[in-house]
């Protein structure tokens, strides 16, 4: 007779949409398992997503969730440099993954009937990984690549790095995910390491797998390979509280193009917030494609910009709610900076009518069901939601907020948000050009 | 957010053959009609594709076909383009029209409860345009803001300028959205010639994914989809390009690059060539995948690029094969030798077995995730009518995949990539790179351009 403690949770069921059913457990090691089977096609799409991202980083360390994430390709125990990738790709896998301010997220789509293999994997790289200086120093570079091109020779990134750095003045949103070139240059083996006993650990992930399987056998699978791995203890996560903003803060950028460019940032609810959902509904109706209010005005009217864009961080504190406008060549930044306030104050004063209101709910159930249409996309959003805001089934809340919210709520939510003390601007003109 | 990388695959695949959902029907108007019911979501997905593309834009007025596919968009004589906005977004739905080397499409998702009206709509759009004069100057305005908006993309910049060098005077080398100056030169009498060359119904395919049964997209195609010209297709050859012998190199210079964008490639197959499989096969395991020879030579050994990847483009006739790598400017020299030699090894010997059949593995394995939801398996079957792929093109894709061996693989590479006839381009600062580059071995040609000259 065995007397061991089960070292897992029983599995509990919640409904998921119309159709699914969630299951979900949490082993005795902390590691929260959520399974969503769905047998339309025979694949499955595992996930895991550790609580480390970009706000955790030390000073004179950024950057360093986002190189780890590179290195958790390389080499383990058991598998050698490069193994990993042969091994999923000879299955006919794909695998990526991608950081952020609150986390790092490790996603793999397999055929059905791998689950075994990738669990497999998962776990000897959660406690298993070898770190070398070699692959250190060739990962740099290539993380040092990866910089120039998303941020230092990428205009959109070099104006959203400065628009965080100056929205935020003691939060870790400030620090840029990819970090600064001097410390990815600086990141030693020991860095890395310590960052990995830290952070790497089953009672600080969350795993998702959606697709072709059966909750009970994945639920053993999972607990042969995950069962006996060890918690950490995990830092409580530092409490920053941002500084109330109480002016606007503005800065100016030169650079080698044709046009230019403004880029705005009011702060924003936290993505768990309902204000969150309200403020998306707000978003769609200002800049949700070709038939939304900034797009007329800005793009199709006054022909004065190129493309419009916005949408809120989905952060898990107070983020910003991004703008971004392209001028056309010969535009003024003043004149849309005008127009762009008109819109705002127009959206503050006068309470959307029920048409309008009425198109920006079905173009936001649109994209929801769409995001919901591969094992991919179930595993991706529930798992997001789980992360972020505590809950996977808060994606069916945020829908139903979608649904219900009424003008009213739509016009005290631009009232309270959109104000220009809260606001933050990039503006970025052609070297040699004028404002 | 950052990600660890970004390259996909693209390749051809496989559609169920058992389970199927697929129907193939006929219109009462003699158009084909595509179906893939799947009751996953309640979303309906339609495309209609008509056969003739950007290749058929008059010489001068390069970026017409995109034109015309954005003044479809622009209304009707009933309806103004604000309205067609209004009402796509008030059914629940996404409309997009727009138009290729080998086709104009128009493809949109919506609501199943709104899919009636959606029809409709696309119908109107499609038979009834309007054409307004000020519509035209509308979107030529916004087409030339969005070429002005190119200048900040420096890897679109790399594409665009590769493609015009690797093809040349080909219809497939220039630009699809066409230049500022072409632009300029489209008049509304243009649009409604186009129109009447390209949209008709006997060149059109017409396909629905979603809950919907056969009877049921039949009936709707047949109410809204009806009153479409039928005039006789356009019939215009297009030649095979073929690439000129010698290494032509054009640089895109933009001031302070500290990245540089390389793109290096021929032509490659059409998809009728009998070494055009085993050529995707050899491609998979020289760089189509993370565990490939160029990926893991130039990113994971050397960190010399964040990227790195190769790909075998199909199309009606004969496309490219290219290789693209983003290395900073200081190793972007070094780089390219490094890919150079590695192309020039490869096209000698041929993959290595293991090589193979990795690529093989995965070729075979992930066509799961090709037929995963049902609008990626009426992709597949509107691709094969679209690019005039042989008959069952998805359906023996496997089974030719399973039949390269190494002999063939290294015969397709052999054969296919000339490596005394490549095209390069480089987007970085010139005076940094050109005298480096001029020094490479067997280059016939170093032109530079002004990044800004679009």
């Amino acid at each position: 007779l065995s007397t061991a403690r089960p070292s897992v949770n029983p599995l509990q069921t919640v409904p998921f949409g119309t159709g699914l059913t969630l299951h979900r457990t949490t082993l005795r090691n902390g590691l929260k398992l959520l399974m969503l089977p769905d047998a339309t096609a025979p694949v499955l799409s595992f996930h895991l997503w550790y609580g480390v991202g970009s706000r955790h980083a030390k000073a004179g360390k950024t950057g360093i969730s986002h190189l780890f994430e590179h290195l958790m390709f390389n080499e383990t125990r058991k598998l050698p440099a490069g193994e990993l990738d042969r091994l999923i790709e000879a299955r006919g896998g794909s695998t990526n993954a991608s950081t952020w301010v609150d986390w790092t997220h490790y996603h793999t789509d397999l055929p059905a009937g791998e689950l075994d293999f990738i669990a497999r994997i998962e776990a000897e790289r959660m406690h298993h990984l070898v770190l070398n200086d070699a692959a250190l120093t060739s990962e740099k570079d290539v993380v040092m690549n990866e910089r120039r091109f998303r941020v230092d020779d990428d205009i959109e990134g070099t104006v959203g790095e400065k628009l965080y750095s100056l929205a935020f003045t003691r939060h870790p949103y400030r620090i840029p995910t990819i970090g600064h070139m001097r410390d990815i240059k600086g990141f030693t083996r020991k860095d890395c390491e310590q960052f990995y006993k830290t952070y790497y650990a089953p009672n600080n992930a969350t795993m998702i797998i959606a697709g072709d399987l059966k909750p009970k056998q994945a639920l053993a699978c999972i607990e042969k390979h995950f069962g006996k791995l060890k918690p950490a203890r995990i830092p409580a996560p530092r409490k920053v509280v941002e500084p109330a903003q109480r002016a606007e803060r503005t800065a100016e950028l030169r650079w080698p193009t044709p046009t230019a460019k403004i880029v705005l940032g009011y702060k924003s609810p936290a993505f768990p917030d309902e204000a969150y959902g309200v403020l998306t509904v707000l978003n769609e109706a200002l800049f949700g494609g070709r038939g939304s209010r900034m797009w007329r005005r800005l793009v199709h009217k006054t022909g004065l910009c190129a493309d419009v864009q916005a949408s809120p961080s989905p952060f898990a504190d107070v983020g910003l709610y991004e703008m971004s406008f392209s001028l056309r060549q010969g535009a003024k930044v003043r004149e849309v900076l005008r127009v762009v306030d008109e819109e705002l104050r127009d959206i503050q004063r006068t309470p959307m009518s029920e048409a309008e209101l009425s198109k920006v709910k079905n173009r936001l159930e649109l994209g929801f069901l769409l995001g919901l249409e591969s094992a991919y996309g179930k595993a991706e959003q529930a798992g997001f939601f789980e992360v972020v805001a505590g809950d996977a089934t808060g994606l069916f809340t945020r829908l139903e907020t979608y649904r219900t919210v009424t003008a009213k709520e739509l016009q005290s939510c631009a009232r309270t948000l959109l104000n220009k003390s809260t606001r933050t601007r990039v503006t970025v003109l052609p070297k040699g050009g004028r404002p | 957010m950052t990600a660890r990388v970004s390259a996909k695959l693209a390749k051809p695949s496989k559609k169920p053959t058992k389970s199927s959902s697929a129907m193939e029907l006929v219109t009462a108007d003699g158009v084909p009609l595509l179906i893939e019911r799947s009751d996953a979501v309640p979303l309906v997905h339609v495309q209609l594709t008509f056969s003739r593309g950007t290749v058929h834009d008059p010489v001068g007025k390069e970026g017409l076909s995109r034109l015309l596919s954005k003044m479809l968009r622009m209304g009707t004589k009933q309806l103004r383009a604000s309205d067609v906005e209004d009402r796509v977004d008030s059914m629940g739905a996404q409309l997009s029209i727009g138009a290729g080397a080998s086709y104009l499409g128009v493809s949109g998702v919506v609501v199943e409860r709104n899919v009636e009206e959606f029809f409709q709509l696309i119908g109107e759009l499609l038979t009834a345009p309007a054409f307004r004069p000020k519509d035209l100057a509308q979107q030529k305005r916004e087409t030339l803001a969005s070429l002005e908006q190119l200048c900040d993309d420096d890897r679109s910049l790399c594409g665009r300028h590769f493609r015009a060098l690797a093809m040349g005077k080909h219809p497939y080398g220039r630009p699809i959205g066409g230049s500022s100056k072409s632009v300029r030169a489209v008049q509304l009498k243009d649009i409604e010639a186009q129109y009447r060359k390209l949209i008709t119904a006997k060149d059109l395919v017409i396909g629905v994914a979603g809950p919907l049964s056969g009877e049921r997209v039949a009936e709707l195609c047949d109410k809204h989809f009806s009153r479409l010209p039928r005039r006789a297709p356009v019939v215009e050859h297009v030649a095979e390009p073929e690439a000129p012998k010698g290494l032509r190199i054009v640089v895109v210079d933009k001031p302070e690059r500290t990245q540089t964008q390389v793109a290096i490639g021929t032509t490659g197959t059409h998809s009728r060539d009998r070494d055009h499989v085993p050529l995707i096969v050899a491609n998979t395991a020289f760089g189509g995948l993370f565990s490939a020879r160029l990926t893991q030579e130039v990113r994971v050994r050397r960190g010399l690029s964040y990227g790195a990847s190769s790909s075998v483009g199909v199309d009606r006739a004969r496309e490219l094969w290219s290789m693209w790598t983003f290395p900073s400017a200081t190793d972007a020299v070094g780089c390219i030798e490094l890919q150079l030699k590695l192309l020039a090894d490869y096209v000698a010997e041929g993959p290595s077995e293991r090589e193979l059949q990795r690529a093989k593995s995965y070729l075979i394995k992930s066509h799961a995730f090709e037929i995963d939801t049902a609008d990626k398996r009426l992709d597949q079957r509107i691709d094969e009518i679209v690019h005039d792929l042989p008959k069952g093109y998805h359906d023996n894709f496997l089974d030719q995949v399973r039949a390269v061996d190494r002999a063939s693989a290294h015969a397709a590479m052999a054969k296919r990539i000339r490596v005394d006839a490549l095209a390069m381009v480089v987007v970085a600062t010139a005076k940094d790179i050109v005298p480096a580059l001029k020094a490479l071995p067997g280059v016939s040609s170093v032109d530079v351009v002004p990044f800004d000259r679009i």
